[in-house]
């Protein structure tokens, strides 16, 4: 066995939460954006894997990676000066190790991560998402929305470290879990390092369950109150989904969650 | 040239005086069996004590260092000296107090603060406590608030101490309380009964005047049903190039429907390894609230823990951090919601400077009993400088799918823009800038009694400087 998503600064033991241990054999691929250029890549990912992604000055990125079964993952990407880095992942069951280490070594790189998860019945997710600001007014922006139902098990530790010299910087974290069932056990870490004084650094999260007056609307117009749960959650699902441009990747994802055409 | 705003690091000169010990009253430095049954020979335990004691120091050497947190390395325990013989015993008249030690507490403002503003006061130096005396019409309310050796050995009170010592921190809790279980000695032992208010607060002080020595108090508060109290604790050392040791231990039981407000300044010198242990259990109704000033101390660890183990009952904790030059403050707090309808609040700023380390570090766990508990954690961090560090590292973890929790944080410079607003208004950059300075740390001044509010602004000694440029 061996510790893979390890927390940057180790936090109280008795959480759980520094590390995971797992076996992987993970398979290497590597990816290079050239200068100037755009790319988008979609990956069904469903065994262990290391990605390592390099993307070069003014070069664009779109990354969009699901997840549908028990895997480990690691994605190592350096992005340089001015260079976008926009990753889109969705976790849709499964037992999987993630972790998502992004280096902004060049002024003005940028990442924006969304994340979106529906964990239901068994399903366990531990991800470790680390942004590491060493350029100049480089930006992050994190965003996790997601489910659990079941007997279900999510860790998310999202840790933005602001590297001395990396003035101008901003970097900002949010997850947004609703909880459906009384048996899941949901985990989350939001981390800020920072070692250099000019910058802005947000996280917030909120857990729990869906707001009461959502609730009360839907139901005053005749919804009953598990359809609601279920719309709720295609809903966040959805609005993810949307922002994948191609359709055969969207309509394989429907087919994973169940989802007929009409849920388009 | 422009040059930067300044602020300034603590001014400690104010509690960096010094008196010399008398070295035949200090126990051999290192942690054995046999100075463990020195200690408790010289303070007469009974034998459950010295049981405990010898039991704690076999926990101890079982347990490793904490692999997490600020470095430890410098901090030589064969080096410490665990006890220090009192030169008197405790006194209630501070005319009765050795000459040294009394100067000491005036010095510090203690005697005054006790005729000003307090029900009662206990002094500890070094190892024992000095003094102790509360007010006459709280002791005839039924409030009892003495040092815990004397508590252990009334038969009122023996099997009450008996039955809650180091039962919410057990020496298995990490190696510091099993160290403390071993050679505690001091600290205060507080009995507030069933429907007793106290409407002024107690305060116990504690001073570490020798060199290369450990102070080990133990705290032990008993608030029993629909009662109040306010308990402050202060601290401070003068600074010396060893390193010193405060493992200290304090255990809150808040009653039914009771309230019981923990403040503290803290302000060590920095040579100090401050990794002291406070923890409170709440039960139905009832809340805690903690109030934390960290300003000393080379190295901390401090997180305040409260379980909310009866339904309804509440937690808030308040805090601040200022690290300077050659500090590494890692200081936040834990909360544990254990039965239905709890809540929390933490509210924290942390300010770094000069080089120094502010760690904001916490957990929020909810239990799968404790349904419809309700949660909320905000932190600050103002980075003063570049050659400092803030982090942050709070932790949630949500076992139960009715409860909401929710968690903010932030960390950036002075801002210009708050900055520019109130020059706008008149006032100048450094003087506008001292200003935020200031309102930064308002969360804690404000929950404090004024006395201690002056106190901790004099703490923070906020000086600027500069010019625009």
């Amino acid at each position: 066995m061996s510790g893979l998503n390890i927390l940057p600064l180790p936090t109280f033991a008795r959480l759980g939460v520094n590390f995971v241990e797992r076996d992987a054999a993970f398979e290497t691929e590597k990816i290079s954006v050239p200068a100037g250029t755009e790319r988008q890549i979609i990956q069904f990912v469903e065994t262990d894997s290391e990605t390592s992604v390099t993307i070069a000055e003014n070069a664009k990125l779109k990354l969009v990676q699901v997840f549908t079964g028990r895997c480990a993952s690691v994605l190592k990407t350096a992005v340089a000066d001015n260079a976008q880095f926009g990753l889109i992942q969705l976790y849709l069951g499964g037992d999987t190790v993630s972790e998502i280490i992004t280096g902004l070594n060049g002024y003005k790189a940028a990442f924006a991560a969304s994340i979106g998860y529906d964990l239901g019945a068994v399903g366990a997710l531990d991800l470790n998402l680390v942004v590491n600001h060493y350029g100049r007014k480089s930006t992050s922006e994190i965003t996790a929305n997601g489910v659990l139902r079941g007997n279900a098990q999510k860790t998310f530790k999202g840790t933005i470290d602001f590297k001395n010299g990396a003035s101008g910087s901003k970097g900002s974290e949010k997850e947004d879990v609703i909880l459906l069932d009384e048996s899941v056990v949901n985990k989350t870490v939001p981390v800020i390092l920072c070692a250099e004084e000019d910058v802005e650094g947000s996280h917030g999260a909120t857990i729990g369950r869906i707001d009461e007056k959502h609730i009360y609307y839907m139901r005053s117009r005749g919804i009953p109150e598990d359809k609601i749960y279920e719309m709720i959650t295609c809903a966040r699902l959805a609005r993810l989904i949307g922002r994948i441009g191609d359709e055969e990747a969207k309509k394989r994802i429907y087919s994973i969650l169940g989802w007929g055409d009409e849920d388009e | 040239m422009k040059e930067k705003t300044q602020v300034a690091d603590v001014d400690r000169a104010f509690y960096d005086f010094r008196y010399d010990e008398d070295e035949k009253n200090f126990l051999d430095s290192g942690i054995t069996p046999d100075i463990i049954r020195e200690i408790s020979a010289e303070k007469g335990d009974p034998e459950w004590m010295t049981e405990f004691r010898l039991h704690s120091l076999d926990v101890y050497s079982r347990l490793k260092m904490p692999q997490w947190g600020p470095d430890i390395s410098g901090l030589d325990m064969d080096r410490i000296v665990a006890y220090l013989r009192p030169q008197k015993r405790m006194q209630s008249d501070w005319n009765s107090v050795p000459d040294d030690i009394r100067e000491t507490f005036e010095k510090l403002g203690i005697p005054q603060a006790e005729r000003e503003s307090l029900a009662g006061v206990g002094a500890q130096y070094d190892s024992e406590l000095v003094y102790h005396n509360v007010r006459k019409e709280v002791a005839e309310s039924g409030v009892v608030y003495t040092d815990l050796e004397s508590a252990m050995h009334d038969e009122h009170y023996a099997e009450l101490i008996k039955t809650h010592f180091m039962k919410l921190v057990p020496p298995t809790d990490h190696k510091f309380a099993a160290l403390h279980g071993a050679v505690w000695s001091g600290g205060s032992f507080v009995y507030v009964p069933a429907g007793v208010r106290l409407d002024i607060p107690l305060q116990s002080y504690f001073r570490l005047n020798a060199r290369g020595a450990g102070q080990f108090e133990h705290t032990l508060i008993i608030v029993e049903e629909n009662a109040y109290l306010h308990f402050i604790e202060g601290c401070s050392a003068p600074k010396y190039y060893e390193a010193s040791l405060h493992a200290g231990c304090v255990e809150l039981y808040v009653g039914k429907n009771s309230t019981l407000r923990y403040s503290t300044i803290e302000n060590w010198s920095k040579n100090m390894y401050n990794l002291n242990t406070k923890r409170a259990t709440v039960a139905e109704g009832g809340k805690v609230e903690w109030v934390s000033g960290s300003f000393g101390s080379h190295v901390s660890y401090l997180y305040p823990m409260s379980i909310l183990n009866g339904r309804g009952a509440r937690a808030e904790f308040t805090g601040i951090t200022f690290a300077g030059e050659g500090q590494n403050l890692d200081t936040g707090a834990k909360i544990v919601h254990n039965a239905p309808e709890t809540s929390s609040y933490m509210n924290t700023r942390s300010i770094s400077k000069s080089g120094g380390i502010s760690t904001f570090r916490s957990s929020v766990v909810v239990n799968e009993n404790a349904v419809g508990s309700k949660s909320a954690v905000s932190c600050e961090s103002l980075m003063l400088d570049s050659i400092s560090r803030s982090d942050t590292i709070p932790a949630m973890v949500i076992k139960t799918d009715k409860a909401d929790v929710g968690h903010e944080a932030r960390i950036g410079r002075i801002s210009d823009e708050a900055v520019f607003y109130l020059m706008s208004r008149g006032l100048d950059e450094n003087s506008a800038k001292a200003l935020i300075v200031s309102g930064f740390a308002e969360n804690v001044s404000k929950e404090l009694p004024l006395e201690y509010a002056a106190e901790m602004n004099n703490l923070i000694n906020i000086e600027m400087k500069g010019s625009i440029g």
